[in-house]
């Protein structure tokens, strides 16, 4: 604990990405991930964070994601709140605008690090394009084989429309 | 490349999912997001409660924390289903108090629900939040007074139209002084009186109520005193609307209900008092939905009232509004989507207000939106009919209800065939009909060659031949729910399209030339239906086979041959007919 009245330098957290490559972020960006967070708390963060599951690609697009909400709370605590999540939903939309490999990236990212609301874009985001879908096309958006027999899905078929509907 | 997700992340996703449609296509992905989906699906309907079984539910959704069931079939509206025919949600109440300990909400609908019902379910959901009873009976106060004294978290109890005669309004004093978590209540169905003060502090301790539907007997004089205490009400059902005129009472109501800042739904209105409605006028502007049908409101009041409900969306009123008080409708309530004429004097003969075809065209002319009409009236044609169409393709929904059986077009003289062909024909996405007037096989064969949307369809007293019911069966590929009374149609239809029948939930025939033979038939034909035979005369093998039955009720189900089913219900499967028990 500092003693100086001088504000002090925000600290700053080194990571690294699976494929080598180095960020620095503020320490209030990194916060915004609960596994970052629990790994300052325990002391790890003096040194650089390996991330061994995300690429430099997604962490790029992690922290841009955690800088701009960030940013937009400090500085919209003036603006008010209805401002504040107008800006933040256009800034969602847009970031969500990706190729699907890359969106469900980022789920795995999200999930890794443990960033709710990044996670809650995310999956949403997928829940809207499984919306309406066909069993064939989710399938496909998945790249899932089908390990149901004929019969089976049969049976789970009527199932539904029987009892369930 | 298969994305492997962490199983929270796939549940994560299904989360967000809230339609059925869409979890089932989930659920048939592959066995894996099949066990997944089934442990996070949280919300359960079931449109027959005889389609499936309590073990099945549980078996195969061991979380739920909200059910919807539908027991009897339609037609027990009109009292054509005899008293313990069935529908009992005990067995289901049972079943999930131990499986569902987390359940939070039921919602019930033509179901036989007992006092031992309710109060398993006020001690057995310790979170339980929700109860919506709509056209349910066999419960007494003593049910209900267990629900309001154990559930401390009940936000929601809805007791819309069920039976409640004999029932006191006393057990609204068991929810105890504690208990402040009331949302929505509906005890509009009560006959008897209920202690006004206990209502009143029940009122005043729910901050958060929001839906409130009184009974007749709560008078007009003391309604400002409870509205004092709910300026946020959003849906207000009044009770009895009379008193005698003074001043100080129609300015304490008026300011009452000038308070309501949020009022968007109104009904109630029994025994109303002309005086007293211009109190509401203020109120108009912001209604969407407005429910006159209890009470008689004369033509003149009732357009006084409609001309200022700008932003009207649904409308239920008796006939005495009169064409020309729909003329009024038309053009003062443009956003108007649902509209229900009901019939003050059904069974006179003689028509007692001027309310005819044309009321309905001039609605259909001047609500551009309007979607869904259900319209009891004394005579038709088939030009007001295509007119109606043509009017308004977009109808989603369309009762009919001309209170004579087989009415011809009261210019021509002719069937009505053309002009419900028009309907069908015009209205692509029409999804729910009724018929009546005089109807020929023309008119099915219209519907089967062009209502492709068509999910449920009434008919009564309608078309010359099983013709009739073979064009509606093999035509119309969304049907799900049919439903016929005294009509000629029998064995043959319904044989050559036993198939179809695995295709809809249910079909119910009364009064209908369908032989018990032809019921064995069906039986054993299709081993997955559930063929019940109705018949109060006694066992059908005590006369001969071509005998037509009373009624019959028809519907698929993965639960097999119902147990629960009184002396007077045949059901047939497979091979065998189960032993018919005379009821004493």
């Amino acid at each position: 604990m500092s003693s100086s009245t001088e504000p002090q330098p925000e600290k700053k957290i080194h990571l690294r990405s699976s494929d080598g490559e180095s960020f620095e972020i503020g320490e209030v960006v990194a916060l915004e991930s609960v596994t970052i967070k629990h790994m300052i708390e325990d002391g790890c963060a003096d040194t650089i964070i390996p991330l061994p599951n995300v690429t430099a690609k997604i962490l790029s697009k992690v922290i841009e994601y955690c800088s701009r909400h960030v940013a937009v709370a400090e500085g919209g605590v003036a603006l008010g709140e209805r401002v504040v999540d107008d800006e933040l939903k256009a800034f969602d939309k847009e970031f969500v605008n990706v190729d699907q490999h890359t969106l469900f990236e980022l789920i795995l990212a999200a999930n890794y690090l443990n960033i709710k609301n990044l996670l809650d874009l995310t999956c949403q985001t997928v829940a809207d394009s499984i919306k309406d879908k066909s069993v064939e096309e989710v399938r496909k958006i998945f790249n899932i084989e089908n390990d149901y027999t004929e019969e089976e899905e049969e049976e789970i078929r009527k199932e539904y429309a029987w009892a369930f509907k | 490349m298969a994305y492997a997700f962490p199983e929270e992340v796939l549940e994560h996703v299904f989360s967000f999912l809230s339609c059925d449609k869409d979890r089932n296509s989930v659920s048939l992905v592959c066995k894996s997001w099949y066990e997944l989906e089934r442990w996070s699906r949280h919300r359960v309907f079931i449109g027959n409660c005889y389609a499936a079984s309590p073990e099945i539910l549980i078996r195969r959704f061991p979380e739920v924390r909200a059910l919807e069931m539908k027991g009897k079939p339609h037609f027990a509206d009109f009292n054509l289903v005899p008293e313990g025919w069935g529908a009992y949600v005990y067995p289901w109440i049972v079943a999930m108090s131990t499986a569902y300990p987390l359940l939070e909400e039921i919602r019930l609908k033509r179901m036989v629900v007992s006092d031992e019902c309710l109060v398993l379910i006020s001690k057995s959901f310790k979170n339980f939040k929700v109860l919506v009873l709509t056209s349910c009976e066999g419960f007494t106060a003593d049910g209900l007074a267990s629900i309001a004294a154990n559930c401390r978290n009940l936000r929601e109890l809805d007791l819309k139209e069920s039976d409640m005669d004999d029932i006191s309004g006393q057990w609204l004093s068991h929810f105890p002084d504690s208990y402040t978590s009331l949302v929505s209540l509906n005890i509009s169905c009560l006959l008897s009186e209920v202690v006004f003060s206990t209502l009143e502090r029940l009122i005043a301790r729910s901050p958060n109520l929001r839906i409130l539907r009184l009974n007749r007997s709560v008078p007009l004089e003391k309604l400002p005193n409870l509205l004092r205490r709910a300026p946020q009400l959003v849906e207000l059902g009044v009770g009895s609307y009379t008193h005698e005129v003074r001043n100080d009472t129609f300015s304490n109501l008026v300011s009452a209900f000038s308070a309501l800042k949020q009022i968007r739904d109104l009904s109630g209105f029994w025994d109303v008092a002309p005086a007293y409605l211009p109190a509401i006028y203020p109120l108009c502007s912001g209604i969407t939905s407005l429910n006159l049908s209890y009470g008689t409101i004369q033509s003149p009041e009732l357009i006084n009232i409609v001309s200022q409900c700008s932003n009207l969306q649904r409308l239920w009123v008796l006939d005495h509004i009169e064409d020309s008080g729909l003329e009024a409708v038309a053009m003062s309530c443009k956003d108007l989507q649902e509209l229900r004429v009901f019939p003050s004097e059904p069974y006179r003969v003689e028509p007692n207000v001027s309310l005819t075809e044309q009321g309905l065209v001039s609605v259909s002319h001047g609500c551009t939106k309007l979607q869904s009409v259900l319209y009891f009236c004394r005579r038709m044609s088939n030009a007001a009919l295509v007119s109606i169409a043509r009017n308004r393709p977009n109808l989603i929904r369309f009762r009919l209800c001309i209170l004579e059986p087989r009415v011809p077009d009261y210019l021509t003289n002719q069937p009505l065939d053309s002009g419900f062909g028009a309907i069908v024909e015009i209205c692509k996405d029409l999804q729910r009909l009724s018929l009546s007037g005089l109807l020929t096989d023309q008119c099915f064969k219209y519907i089967g060659t062009y209502a492709k949307k068509l999910e449920m369809l009434s008919i009564a007293f309608a078309g010359d031949s099983d013709l009739g019911l073979h064009h509606v069966l093999s035509g119309c590929h969304s049907l799900r729910k049919l439903e016929i009374r005294d009509s000629p149609f029998g064995d043959k239809a319904l044989l050559a399209n036993a198939a179809k029948l695995e295709t809809m939930r249910s079909l119910w025939m009364s009064n209908c030339p369908v032989s018990f033979g032809a019921c064995k038939l069906l039986g054993q034909k299709m081993p997955r239906l559930n063929v019940e035979v109705i018949d109060e005369r006694g066992p059908p093998e005590s006369r001969p086979q071509e005998c037509p039955v009373e009624k019959l009720y028809i519907y698929r189900t993965v639960a097999g041959r119902r147990r629960d089913f009184p002396g007077y219900v045949c059901t047939i499967n497979d091979d065998s007919i189960s032993p018919v028990r005379f009821s004493g």
